[in-house]
């Protein structure tokens, strides 16, 4: 990630779909500030909130990649200057395992009518609903329908398979590298993002969920270590500098033959303000680990959540987060994402996710302990990456790393 | 001076910085010396998650959740950790274990050359590192490139000096994080920078796959970003070069380099201080660039590391023990510059 790459991507883009513009409903006076990740659809949703906005009611989307860091400061402090936030599945772990989250279920039952809230929509942790979930996501495999066809190439299936394409397309001139991946981006995130899909695809684990030490480090997780390694020989020598923005302008812009991306950047690929790859761009789904294994992915989904701590209106925030999800507004911006709403049409540019899931490929993993472990590897499998020591001496730092973390977090002993 | 006269002059800046500059300072130390944490226990939790077309996923799982008090609340556990963050910060424990380790490995080539490599593949010290060094190769660069832009602009005409200052101040004008995303720009794959060299025939270069062009790129932006400083500063201190010393001295048959050896520099040096103090502490706190570039794994910087903790770990306490040695960095940096200038100001009375 760079949130600054984000911010000039975006503001150069500035191709927001259009909305059309709906009487809100909320008469209510006051003030509501949302603070979310910075992404396109995210964007979307935070002007359908706006619209909202009367002299009597401001309302306030902070879009930002640093949204993680600054929820976590807001949501511990004695009052959040937010009133909501968008979360993802991995965001969520930390903030409800330390109950600073408000349950919406009297709220979810008060405007399930008005709203058409779904069950589906409903994240909850036992009881409680935590989120209220409006897309899906899932990283998958990106590439160039002409020239896996003018080497005869099939999709790869495995990652042995991808492999052996990428030698092949070594030798293709109109691109320069065959295979591109987020390895780069501040504090190692995507990087670990993507030791962690392997990980799991290979039959690994994070830590141990009885005792919540690591287990990162073991066979499976030198394995898929090991294969990123390989896979880097295919990409930009500069790769550990590219986050996913980079990728997605490297595949638009012919630099790269087949990538991993996340789903909701597949429609990109078709924009020809973007992109010069027009309708030459496919969807597959992640290829697998090991032969018939499930594909080496975890699926994410997105939601706006409340805080406990909160200094506004509760029943306010949630009526401007879920005025943005009405079904109209899925409707109007179908391909902007894969919603998470009955009258949702799937496209080819979710069919990869969609199929992903069918395919077994796990949730990411929820729990705070992952989110350690993701920081801590982040932190280290960059050296292996960059050729400055052995696969397991970054794997072995990085469990050092989520060790020293996870204690100070109390989440454990020794 | 009154005594009280003098109290009264100087209360209101001494109560800002007590505000501003003690209080946070104290509130550091404060919080590197404890550690702080939701209490949790292991529960199984359903957690129900959606996956598409109105479908979900039902998972139980063993979830740590927090232990709630009587009236509800989540119980969070603060406690006196004395130097435990400090001591996880600067990894201590790993960094004995690293010598020990080097030692037994024999003859004093390896000896040092393992153990180079195993020190700085400690967070602390690897960050610590590449700051010194960007400190210490930045600092004579933007002096020297700072006197060289100083002349050279006092030396053309009066009517081109004005345009020509504000040429050479926008580095500074810049927001870094700006100016550190426009360089990186310029040297990425297929960026303006690498395709010239590509056309020029020199093949494909890549200024981001390894340490020594990655910090050579990062200590270039950090001369080019402050150089400007040291030109305006030094370009003022010209200004009130007396013309008497310089007319004797050339009467005296001094060339220009003489001129500048013994007349210019010994009258800008207390500026030449000023500005090296300035710029110890502002390259020691280099931020930036390390952020946007991503380059942490080729070169870090400490106050990175205080970013990365509170973003990535989500614990104050040793972002706050990071602070504490930053700023002890910059401390321990400044006490040789400021010793000279202490001497100096004595030898002037």
């Amino acid at each position: 990630m760079n949130r600054f790459k984000t911010l000039a991507a975006a503001a150069a883009v500035a191709t927001a779909p259009s909305v059309a513009s709906a009487d809100c409903g909320i008469s209510d006076a006051g003030e509501v500030n949302i603070l979310t990740n910075f992404f396109d659809t995210l964007e979307l949703l935070a002007n359908v909130m706006e619209e909202c906005e009367t002299d009597d009611l401001k309302i306030d989307v902070k879009l930002t990649t640093t949204h993680k860091e600054e929820r976590e400061r807001a949501f511990e402090a004695s009052t959040s200057p937010y009133d909501g936030s968008a979360v993802a599945n991995s965001s969520i772990t930390l903030l409800q395992a330390k109950g600073q989250l408000m349950p919406l279920n009297n709220l979810v039952e008060k405007y399930r009518d008005r709203f058409q809230i779904e069950d589906q929509m409903l994240i909850r942790f036992g009881d409680d609903i935590s989120a209220i979930a409006f897309m899906a996501n899932a990283q998958h495999f990106f590439y160039r329908t002409d020239l896996f066809e003018k080497h005869s190439l099939e999709v790869p299936t495995t990652y042995d398979e991808l492999l052996a394409a990428a030698e092949i397309l070594k030798s293709e001139e109109s691109v320069t590298y065959p295979f591109g991946a987020a390895f780069g981006g501040s504090g190692g995130w995507e990087v670990a993002n993507e030791f962690v899909n392997l990980l799991l695809a290979n039959g690994g684990q994070l830590f141990d969920p009885a005792t919540s030490d690591p287990v990162f480090d073991g066979p499976e997780g030198l394995e898929a270590l090991e294969l990123m390694g390989k896979l880097s020989e295919y990409m930009s020598p500069n790769a550990l500098a590219l986050d996913f923005l980079d990728v997605k302008r490297q595949l638009q812009q012919s630099e790269v033959a087949m990538a991993i991306l996340w789903g909701n950047e597949a429609n990109g690929m078709d924009d020809p303000n973007e992109s010069i790859v027009v309708d030459k761009v496919a969807f597959a789904p992640a290829p697998a680990m090991v032969e018939g294994g499930p594909p080496a992915t975890t699926f994410w989904w997105d939601g706006y959540v409340i805080p406990k701590n909160l200094d506004g209106d509760p029943d306010l925030a949630f009526r401007v987060m879920m005025h943005a999800l009405r079904p109209e507004v899925v409707a109007e911006n179908n391909d902007a994402a894969l919603w998470i709403r009955s009258n949702y049409v799937s496209t080819k540019y979710s069919e990869a996710v969609v199929d992903s899931v069918m395919a077994n490929a796990p949730p990411y993993p929820m729990n705070p302990q992952s989110a350690l472990a993701h920081g801590a590897l982040g932190n280290n499998i960059g050296d292996f990456l960059a050729g400055k020591e052995s696969a397991a001496q970054s794997l072995a730092d990085a469990s050092a790393d989520y060790r020293s973390a996870a204690m100070d977090a109390g989440l454990l002993s020794n | 001076m009154k005594t009280r006269s003098f109290l009264a002059f100087v209360a209101p800046s001494v109560v800002v910085m007590l505000l501003l500059i003690a209080v946070p300072l104290v509130g550091i130390v404060y919080l590197a010396f404890h550690q702080s944490y939701v209490k949790t226990e292991l529960v199984d939790v359903t957690v129900e998650v959606p996956t598409f077309g109105g479908q979900t996923r039902k998972d139980t799982r063993t979830i740590p959740q927090p232990v709630l008090s009587e009236d509800g609340e989540a119980i969070r556990v603060w406690e006196f950790v004395g130097g435990r963050n400090l001591a996880k910060a600067t990894d201590i424990d790993g960094l004995a274990e690293v010598v020990t380790e080097a030692r037994s490995k024999g003859g004093a080539k390896g000896f040092l050359s393992g153990l180079y490599r195993e020190v700085t593949n400690i967070d602390f010290w690897g960050a610590l590192e590449f700051t010194l060094l960007y400190t210490f190769l930045t600092t004579p660069a933007i002096l020297a490139i700072g006197l060289g832009l100083a002349l050279a602009v006092n030396s053309v005409t009066r009517r081109l000096r004005g345009t020509l200052v504000f040429a050479t101040l926008l580095p500074m004008i810049v927001t870094p994080i700006v100016s550190s995303l426009a360089v990186y720009w310029l040297f990425l794959d297929n960026s303006l920078v690498s395709t010239l060299i590509y056309n020029l025939g020199l093949g494909r270069f890549y200024f981001l796959a390894d340490q020594i062009t990655i910090r050579t790129l990062i200590i270039a932006y950090g001369i080019w970003f402050a150089a400007p400083f040291a030109f305006i500063i030094l370009y003022a201190g010209l200004q009130t070069l007396p013309r008497d010393p310089l007319e004797s001295a050339m009467i005296d048959g001094a060339n220009e380099w003489q001129r500048l050896r013994y007349v210019i520099i010994p009258h800008l040096a207390p500026l030449l201080t000023v500005i090296a103090l300035i710029h110890i502490m502002d390259a020691y706190r280099v931020f930036e660039p390390i952020l946007v570039f991503s380059s942490d794994v080729y070169a870090n910087s400490v106050q990175y590391l205080t970013y990365f903790v509170l973003a990535f770990e989500d614990n104050v306490h040793k972002a706050a023990a990071y602070s504490i040695l930053t700023v002890l960095g910059v401390v321990i940096l400044l006490i040789p510059v400021l010793r000279h200038s202490f001497r100096e100001q004595k030898a002037s009375r």
